[in-house]
């Protein structure tokens, strides 16, 4: 199952550009497309928005959650950045000894394992690396321009997901036809297309 | 006019008077309190944004994080004098940060005031900045990130005992900073690879998270 995540809606617009593009428009749209294109090669999708509202972060991770072995990802708009370039960015939590606390006395462990909600993308930390690694290398291929490798920022939608995580940042909503944004959501569904497939495939597909 | 009323007349006469007066002072006593009230806000700004500098600070060449192109920061070279006080030195350093030489450099608004900084004896360093930190910066991951950035790698660069940091607004911690990167945790104040270097860097905001007891 592939969650993708419109970032913003409702109240909360994201970006907003001169030219008026809206941030939570554009990425509503791009997922869309995106989710076409997914079903068109055989993915499961869900989608943490399908309309105007504005989920709570820990709303959409609990959609992500609530599938066995999904993919979150996380669809936003830059405010600025050279228009047409696209960044890939995968939660990290630095030199923390890190791994979810387990709850109980031994015996309680050996039977049971807890997840606390704040860590909950720790153990899936290396594989969402792996995941934004394919997909900045396909984004590098469809926007020119794009950095060459993913990021490691915390962004807040990601830290509760207990599965692998990514965002993707298109940019930005400071071009001036905003007809232009559009256009690129075709090229972002292949490129996610084409990284799942690979991710899929890979030795970091499986469980 | 009996003579007891007249007394009365008089005594209320008097009371009058005394009344004006005092109203009179009491309005005066106001004025002068209104004129010399400050906001909570005022205050502080006065307070810690006057000159830190002691006598006993060296000039000393500081590396200030500013904006180097739309989505990279890199280093300044920057004559400053700086304390040998860890604390005093984080206050120079990035209040250097805050004022900027150049709008296309600016990373941290003008208007940012950065309100206390403290440190804790295992090198955990706390910066507490205003409001205008999270209303006044472009929303978005990407900016966001500069803006962590430059305040990680100026503390990192300059002030080698602080281990890690973390960001509050106003003395609060917050979610995130504009609604995209989180600051529940702590940023590593490790030094940065591009130290030495006079590239950009871009990509390093690294939290750490203290593990809660189970």
């Amino acid at each position: 199952m592939i969650v993708l995540d419109p970032g913003h809606g409702g109240t909360d617009t994201g970006a907003r550009g001169e030219s008026g593009a809206i941030e939570k428009d554009v990425v509503l749209e791009y997922a869309r497309v995106v989710r076409g294109e997914l079903e068109r090669r055989g993915f499961r999708v869900a989608m943490t928005r399908n309309n105007d509202s504005n989920p709570s972060y820990d709303d959409r991770a609990s959609m992500a959650n609530a599938y066995h072995n999904a993919i979150f990802i996380s669809l936003h708009v830059a405010t600025m950045g050279e228009p047409g370039t696209a960044r890939v960015y995968y939660y990290r939590f630095g030199s923390s000894p890190g791994g979810p606390a387990t709850a109980g006395n031994g015996k309680a462990k050996a039977a049971i394992s807890l997840v606390e909600w704040w860590g909950a993308q720790l153990p899936h930390l290396d594989r969402s690396h792996d995941l934004a690694d394919l997909l900045q290398t396909q984004l590098a291929q469809h926007f020119p321009g794009s950095p060459s490798t993913a990021a490691a920022v915390p962004v807040r939608e990601l830290r509760s997901v207990d599965t692998p995580a990514v965002a993707i940042e298109i940019s930005s909503v400071s071009v001036s036809d905003p007809s232009s944004l559009t256009a690129f959501g075709a090229p972002l569904a292949d490129s996610i297309a084409q990284a799942l497939e690979s991710f899929r495939s890979g030795p970091a597909g499986g469980n | 006019m009996p003579r007891n009323l007249r007394f009365a007349l008089g005594i209320l006469a008097v009371a009058v008077l005394l009344g004006l007066a005092s109203l009179h002072d009491l309005h005066q006593h106001i004025e002068r309190m209104s004129e010399s009230q400050q906001s909570e806000e005022e205050a502080r700004r006065e307070v810690l944004t006057s000159p830190i500098a002691t006598p006993t600070d060296v000039e000393q060449q500081a590396k200030i994080f500013w904006a180097a192109g739309p989505d990279r920061i890199a280093p300044i070279q920057v004559e400053l004098p700086l304390s040998d006080d860890p604390v005093q030195r984080s206050k120079q350093v990035l209040n250097e940060l805050i004022s900027s030489p150049s709008p296309e450099q600016r990373i941290l608004p003008a208007d940012a005031v950065l309100l206390g900084f403290y440190v804790l004896p295992d090198g955990t360093a706390i910066a507490d900045f205003s409001d205008p930190l999270v209303t006044e910066i472009p929303s978005g991951i990407a900016s966001e990130e500069r803006v962590v950035d430059s305040i990680v790698e100026t503390l990192a660069s300059n002030v080698p005992s602080l281990r890690r940091l973390k960001i509050l607004i106003h003395g609060q911690e917050v979610d995130t900073l504009a609604g995209h990167v989180d600051l529940s945790g702590f940023f590593d104040l490790t030094p940065p690879a591009s130290q030495g270097t006079a590239g950009p860097t871009q990509g390093s905001t690294s939290p750490e998270r203290s593990m809660p007891s189970s």
